[in-house]
């Protein structure tokens, strides 16, 4: 992945490669999270993508997209630690798989700018008509997180856990604030983002680093920018009493999740380290969770740890019966004290290492993979390839992994009870 | 002993092959060589959850297995007779290991970045050495129970499934791939290999291999692993199933934000010829995303006037024994949403298609089908289904040429008959 600069505060980096049949775009418009904002960049790239001042509905977009042989274009937002990041990811087919001489290249680079840049207005904002049905929606998907009760609890804990942070807000933001944004409001945003927020550009496909360079360099020509970098939110270590949170809800299993602080953070001193530890605690098949929560004591069919490298913290989390939520809370709590009391054996260490090398070589087969991890690492202003970092885990010591684990702390248990309980769990 | 015979297949536009070798064994074993870093491996038997009726050599009995036992199976052949999991010899391979169990297939599966050769030994070799224990077995209960009520917690699975059984009759398609808690209960140890027995014979069975890998390395592995198979006779029992929905509609409650419904078209039309349901499959693919895609009235209507949210999809699935068209998304009024989906095809069937919109949508389709061969695992995957369906991966760009706008037309009179519609809804408790 090579970066450079296009202008203040704006990025680019790019993989040039012809291993693909598909390009890769991607602009992703970075902001502290926010609840005065949130909402407002949650709903723009959806409003963005609902027409232009050439396109202007949805099926105008649409089939202008297909006659680019079905490229796509589409609108996301997340978060990342105590980040929001919107924006849009573009896909298309290499040129050469066009039968009648469609350039698909230029054609996908033209409407993405087009999207970006010209959106349909009126009187000089969003058209109304387009923003209050896109409020709809994402009040429809707020609303709709309880749907997953799986990631909902995830979502729940890390709120809970977070609730005086930036990164305890939704990506979504809150429905009252969605309630309330107008087109002009919107428009306004807009403009804001355009200007003010850092943006980091993706491309990975065919074509010359050069070539993609001026293209971008183009779309950002003559743009004004006052950007200014944020400051980083401090990363909280220490705990307090252990934050216990039930909630019961019409569900035939009990989903457990259990928010960590972790005192590691990408770039932080003992980081390499840090990944080794999860791969052999939690995100494996061979991994402590999964070896003992599973396998030994067929309490949950998943249990794995999901960490979160930019707020230095991680939930676990598994779907289990509703007795057994002490039992497992409990095996998880022991399993990692196991690894704190150094209970871990040379072999583990070789094959959470084993395991981490492959993960980061299959990055090279994904885009938006590629993207995702080199996206962390330029939140956190780091600039080596994830060959290299790949390199620091293999040398991490058994040493190195207790003493990340010593530093992490419960600081809240959120349980999700289900209320139907089925027959079959006379078991215990 | 007999050798291995070996044809390569290619398509030049693409500018992709790949090698099939009928192994010695009676694996036919394809190798699909790819310069990507990520190299997929994939060993599959044609069984799955609906293969839950059929005879054993030499007997002319029915024989009838718990619902969930192909998923069980699948679980279960991860233990090894040396008390080892397959996983953790998998590790030492840094192998990414995985499985999964459909309707109608079984496929254990890993992808690699480095010790290829090692990996797919351990593939070959756990998947034809089966053991099995009562103590296992009654080990797996727990987890898979665990896993079936993770499923019954998910609304988009209830939809489905809810929708397949107002749809069949008898079909086994209807029934949940993990089976019940109660169905899993009644497996042991012997059905498991009587089940093992049947299905798992070589003859029924493909390895699909997809990287940066050779034909040499992939057949030494089969030559040390692999033991001469049997003859296979597999009889697979479906009862007689009817054109028409069993009902009309079906409705579950839980814990959701906005009502979700699920329209199916039961489609008993099936080709028998391979290359026939290929092709159907081209043009339900091409009138569908005529009808109902992003740029279709219908989507455009109800989205407009805030009768359906953003996330409507549809898909079309056909296979040997069964084929149905789903349309799902989330509505305040499902039943209203319906009345609208039928008057337009009502509409659309009147006024005939339009020819620039067809070749649009063929368009779309031919360049999704090129968008598959980025990514080894979906390669081979999508060869397996191909394989499994008696077709070839590149038969697929050949439907898509030969379809005509007469075929389309033809489906959109055949297909939409009243009495093969149904409605799943699942509305928030």
């Amino acid at each position: 992945m090579e970066t450079v600069k296009i202008s203040d505060g704006i990025f680019l980096n790019v993989i040039s490669t012809d291993k693909f049949k598909t390009n890769y775009l991607s602009i992703n418009f970075i902001t502290q999270l926010d609840k005065k904002t949130a909402s407002l960049n949650a709903l723009l790239p959806e409003v963005l993508v609902r027409g232009t001042q050439k396109h202007k509905d949805i099926p105008a977009l649409k089939t202008a997209l297909d006659d680019l042989y079905a490229a796509s274009v589409e609108g996301k937002v997340f978060k990342r630690g105590d980040y929001q990041i919107c924006g849009l990811n573009a896909s298309w087919l290499a040129d050469k798989y066009s039968i009648d001489g469609t350039r698909i290249t230029e054609g996908t680079l033209d409407l993405f700018e087009e999207i970006l840049f010209m959106p349909y207005t009126e009187d000089g904002h969003f058209s109304d008509t387009y923003v209050e049905s896109e409020k709809n929606d994402l009040i429809d998907d707020i609303r709709a997180l309880i749907n997953n009760k799986n990631s909902y609890a995830v979502i729940r804990c890390k709120e809970e856990m977070c609730k005086n942070e930036r990164g305890g807000i939704s990506e979504y933001g809150d429905e009252e604030s969605v309630r309330n944004i107008t087109s002009e409001a919107l428009y306004d945003a807009y403009q804001d983002l355009l200007r003010t927020s850092r943006i980091e550009v993706f491309y990975v496909g065919s074509g010359s680093k050069a070539d993609i360079q001026a293209r971008i360099e183009k779309m950002f020509a003559g743009k004004n920018r006052s950007y200014k970098a944020f400051e980083k939110s401090p990363v909280i270590t220490e705990v307090g009493e252990v934050k216990n949170v039930t909630e019961k809800m019409s569900a035939a299993q009990g989903k457990l999740a259990l928010g960590f602080r972790t005192g590691s953070v990408v770039g932080g001193e003992d980081y390499s380290a840090f990944p080794v530890f999860v791969e052999m605690f939690g995100n494996s098949p061979v991994s402590k969770l999964f070896m003992n929560v599973r396998e030994k004591l067929s309490l949950c069919y998943y249990c794995r740890a999901i960490p979160d490298g930019i707020k230095g913290i991680m939930t676990v989390t598994a779907g289990i019966e509703v007795c057994n939520k002490e039992k497992t809370q409990n095996e998880i709590l022991a399993q990692l004290d196991a690894v704190k009391n150094g209970d871990i054996t040379d072999e583990e260490l070789i094959l959470s290492k084993k395991s981490l090398k492959n993960a980061y070589n299959e990055l090279n087969d994904s885009p938006p993979a590629l993207e995702g991890w080199y996206l962390t690492r330029r939140l956190s202003d780091l600039g080596d390839s994830h060959e290299k970092v790949c390199e620091s885990f293999m040398k991490v010591t058994r040493e190195d992994v207790i003493r990340v684990a010593n530093k992490i702390k419960l600081d809240t248990v959120y349980f999700l009870e289900g209320t139907l309980s089925g027959e079959g769990d006379d078991d215990e | 002993m007999t050798m291995n015979n070996i044809t390569v297949k290619k398509d030049e536009f693409l500018g992709e092959s790949y090698t099939k070798i009928c192994h010695k064994s009676g694996l036919d074993v394809y190798v699909f060589p790819k310069k990507l870093t990520t190299t997929f491996a994939l060993f599959a038997t044609k069984y799955g959850s609906i293969d839950n009726k059929f005879k054993v050599k030499g007997s002319e009995e029915t024989i009838e297995v718990p619902n969930g036992i192909a998923h069980f199976l699948e679980h279960k052949l991860f233990d090894n007779e040396d008390g080892t999991d397959t996983f953790s010899r998998y590790a030492e391979t840094g192998a990414n290991a995985n499985a999964f169990t459909s309707f109608d297939k079984t496929a254990y599966l890993f992808s690699c970045t480095e010790n290829f050769e090692e990996s797919l030994e351990i593939l070959l070799d756990f998947v034809t050495k089966p053991y099995f224990t009562e103590k296992s077995v009654q080990k797996e209960q727990g987890i898979i129970g665990q896993e079936i009520k993770m499923g019954e917690d998910n609304p988009a699975r209830c939809l489905f499934f809810n929708l397949l059984s107002a749809m069949y009759e008898s079909h086994p398609v209807q029934i949940s791939i993990a089976g019940t808690v109660d169905s899993i209960a009644k497996i042991d140890a012997e059905l498991l290999y009587k089940c093992y027995n049947t299905f798992y014979n070589l003859h029924n069975m493909v390895l699909c291999v997809c990287g940066d890998v050779d034909c040499d390395t992939v057949i030494s592995v089969c030559d040390r692993v692999l033991k001469q198979a049997e003859e296979c006779d597999i009889k697979r029992v479906f009862d007689d199933e009817p054109n028409c929905v069993q009902k009309k509609r079906i409705s579950a409650k839980m814990q959701i934000a906005k009502p979700l419904f699920e329209i199916g078209v039961k489609d008993n039309n099936i080709p028998k010829e391979p290359f026939e349901r290929l092709k159907k499959a081209t043009g339900m693919a091409v009138l569908n995303e005529m009808m109902f895609s992003k740029s279709s009235k219908i989507f455009n209507d109800l989205y407009n006037e805030g009768l359906i949210t953003s996330n409507f999809d549809y898909g079309y699935s056909i296979s040997e024994s069964f084929a149905f068209l789903e349309l799902s998304g989330e509505a305040d009024d499902p039943e209203t949403v319906y009345g609208r989906i039928k008057t337009y095809i009502e509409d659309q069937q009147k006024a005939g298609l339009d020819r620039k919109e067809f070749e649009r949508a063929k368009k779309v389709v031919y360049a999704d089908f090129i968008k598959i061969f980025d990514n080894t695992e979906e390669i081979a995957y999508e060869l397996m289904s191909y394989l499994f369906e008696d077709c070839d991966l590149f038969d697929y760009a050949r439907a898509v040429r030969v379809l005509g706008f007469d075929d389309v037309s033809k489906l959109l009179g055949e297909m939409f008959d009243d009495s093969f519609f149904a409605m799943s809804t699942v509305f928030p408790v």
